[in-house]
């Protein structure tokens, strides 16, 4: 069963956080020490990181299909920060994932505890959607 | 250059799209499908995967202890993915002109849909898919 694993951020206070270094570097280490393991589990199907809200667009298309562009976005808006697929057993074990992921540490090395979305994936639409 | 560019929504629009005419459904993910296979054939074409619905979302947390705790419960007005495109392309206008191509999809009475479809650049940095 293939899960997507959604770390969500808000704009304001993003962009590289204002943490001191070391913090930053525990922070990215366990990022990928996590990736190691899923991947020596065989459980990681892909794990990406997005550019900041900043640089983010909303398309929609024009009369004529041309796109047309907009930045502006609400303060409230979550904006994906990254996300991981996996490919796991049950929904228990996607979840003690994202709870690895809740827990990275933050300034001074204490969990997060973030809010990670944890959504299945089908392979194709539902046959109820078609 | 790599894009994710995510398609969005509310439970009350994901009802009105299961709502709408069967043939139209269809004739919505006949664009669909042509856009994938037309990005394949330019060699752009990464990944799209459709999620499950927002019920079976979960956001978790990790407790002290490492354990997880999940919770169902949403604010009615979130937004959330409903599919995404992976695309590797030579410019950002490019990838918004995909976009477009998306947002123009049919819906009811073969009226385009217009919907609002977010594209982000993927960190500049090694991606970690393996």
């Amino acid at each position: 069963m293939k899960y997507i694993v959604m770390m969500n951020t808000m704009k304001a206070g993003h962009g590289v956080p204002a943490w001191p270094k070391k913090d930053l570097q525990a922070h990215i280490a366990f990022m990928q020490g996590l990736n190691k393991e899923l991947h020596e589990r065989g459980e990681l199907v892909s794990a990406e990181g997005l550019s900041f809200p900043d640089q983010a667009k909303l398309v929609r298309a024009g009369k004529d299909g041309i796109p047309m562009t907009d930045g502006v976005f609400p303060e409230s808006k979550e904006f994906l920060a990254g996300f991981w697929i996996i490919d796991v057993d049950d929904p228990e074990r996607a979840y003690e994932i994202a709870a690895k992921v809740s827990s990275a540490p933050g300034p001074g090395g204490a969990p997060l505890n973030m809010p990670i979305e944890v959504r299945p994936i089908m392979s194709a639409p539902p046959p109820e959607m078609l | 250059m790599k894009y994710i560019l995510l398609m969005s929504g509310t439970k009350a629009g994901v009802e009105g799209y299961l709502a709408w005419p069967k043939e139209e459904r269809e004739a919505h993910m006949a664009v669909l499908h042509r856009i994938n296979k037309d990005l394949t054939a330019s060699g752009e074409f990464v990944a799209t995967q459709p999620l499950a619905p927002p019920h079976e979302a979960k956001v978790v947390r990790g407790q002290k202890n490492g354990m997880p705790v999940t919770d169902g419960v949403f604010p009615e007005s979130k937004e959330f993915l409903l599919g995404y495109w992976i695309v590797d392309v030579a410019s950002a206008e490019r990838a918004y002109a995909i976009a477009g191509q998306i947002s123009v999809a049919a819906g009811p009475g073969s009226k385009a849909t217009n919907m609002p479809i977010e594209v982000r650049q993927f960190a500049m940095r090694e991606s970690k898919s393996e």
